[in-house]
């Protein structure tokens, strides 16, 4: 059942226009006014309000004790979130860039995703891990990585990652009252996204897809900025009579086998797009999922459009690096020859 | 426009080892509002002569070298008024994405029906 609160300004006001920076400190000046339990601490977070503007204006609003700058520490900022959600707290730590989480890792995979197992149950982890992903603003090394198959592989974590400022308010509400360790995808490049939002409470399940764009001929899927790729490269298909459906994965842990099948099952094919590297991505699990699913409705074999088996290069190479409308177009041709 | 922010950019290093460049022909003049990668000014090494980008959209609000001045790399160049947004909040690494006109090369054909 879902809890209604009255939220003043949020109440059937006409969508207003928003940033997803803006979306994501909605979400958390919403998650700590709700939940005194909450807390919010990383580095920069409180006095500078965020090196992405996304913890703006919180520390003055909500308390230093509440929202606090750490240490240059990632596994101190981990750990201590382990210790806090021992003892009844629901912290939602920033690691600044996602580059800056191997230092935690430690922390991540052997305490976080772990403890509510190690302990039958009885320690669950309410950690909801803010963790500015992917590429695509020609940063330096260390500020632009995918980790999403690395956290979808370890059990115990969920993993998700908006495609727009709806999606990331949303989604953020989610995931921090999930009583479950969360890691939240947040796509740089999307940041400065802006546009009419409504800020929806969360309805439906965790694990669940989204159709962004209908279509009948193949099935895009994507999460994170690649979403907007996709909807990029479906209009211009639409250009050659080519419909694409296009479908925002959001939860990249659980996946939705179902509602992949469901689209996959009607199009007849299917290509997955991702930045990150395509060895061992999640593009594999993707494809497989599909394949498991869908033998026999498929005309064709399910494509990857991904990065490179490199790290993200820095500086003007990136758009190189990163799967370009062209390279999307022409797996999409592959599966229509096939 | 109150919550404009001004922001200065210095002349760039130009390469070869080159340390100075002298202003040839501004581009804007003072109150000329300009787009990222507009043309800003045209300035001669001893090398060459290149018309520098602006690396901003902004308002410009002042001009730090007069026509025929020689400006060492790493002085003044110019001084922007530009949104918070533009400016990207604090100590942002990397750049803000540009949104661009999508193109391509390749075009589809769509399966027999």
């Amino acid at each position: 059942m879902t809890e209604l609160i009255e939220r003043a300004d949020t109440a059937d006001v006409p969508a207003a226009e928003s940033s997803m920076q803006q979306a994501i400190n909605r979400a958390l000046r919403d998650l700590l006014a709700e939940d005194p339990n909450t807390l919010v601490f990383g580095e920069d977070v409180g006095k500078l309000g965020g090196v992405f503007r996304v913890t703006d204006g919180l520390q003055k609003e909500f308390g230093s004790q509440r929202v606090f700058d750490t240490p240059l520490a990632e596994s101190a900022i981990m750990g201590m979130a382990v210790g806090l959600a021992m003892n009844g707290w629901r912290p939602i730590p920033e690691l600044q860039f996602d580059g800056f989480a191997y230092p935690a890792i430690d922390q991540i995979v052997n305490q976080m995703a772990r403890m509510n197992y190690r302990t039958r149950g009885a320690t669950p982890m309410p950690i909801t891990l803010r963790l500015p992903s992917f590429g695509g603003i020609q940063a330096p090394e260390h500020h632009g990585e995918s980790l999403e198959a690395l956290f979808a592989h370890v059990p115990g974590l969920k993993v998700v990652a908006p495609s727009d400022p709806a999606q990331a308010y949303t989604l953020l509400l989610q995931s921090v009252r999930s009583d479950d360790p969360v890691v939240y995808m947040e796509p740089k490049a999307r940041y400065w996204d802006r546009r009419a939002t409504t800020f929806e409470e969360p309805s439906d399940p965790v694990g669940t897809s989204r159709v962004v764009r209908p279509g009948r001929h193949a099935t895009l899927i994507a999460w994170g900025a690649m979403v907007h790729r996709c909807l990029q490269v479906a209009e211009l298909a639409a250009e050659d009579g080519v419909e694409l459906e296009v479908v925002d994965l959001r939860w990249l842990k659980p996946i939705d086998t179902a509602g992949l099948a469901e689209s996959v099952r009607g199009t007849r094919r299917a290509v997955v797009v991702h930045e990150a590297p395509l060895t061992a991505g999640l593009g594999a699990e993707v494809a497989t999922l599909i394949t498991e699913n869908c033998f026999r409705d498929l005309a064709a074999p399910v494509q990857r459009v991904t990065g490179f088996d490199v790290p993200y290069p820095a500086g003007p190479l990136e758009s190189q690096y990163l799967p370009t409308i062209d390279r999307v177009l022409l797996a999409v041709q592959r599966t229509l020859e096939y | 426009m109150a919550d404009m922010v001004k922001d200065t950019f210095t002349l760039p290093d130009l390469g070869e080892g080159l340390v100075e460049a002298t202003v040839l022909e501004w581009q804007v003049t003072v109150g000329d509002t300009i787009e990222r990668n507009a043309p800003l000014v045209e300035v001669e090494t001893t090398k060459s002569a290149v018309v520098i980008p602006s690396p901003r959209t902004g308002r410009v609000v002042e001009l730090h070298a007069a026509e025929e001045e020689v400006v060492p790399v790493g002085a003044p160049l110019v001084t922007f008024a530009i949104t918070p947004e533009e400016s990207s909040g604090a100590g942002i690494v990397g750049t803000v994405p540009q949104e661009e006109r999508p193109t391509r090369r390749v075009r589809l054909t769509p399966p027999p029906e």
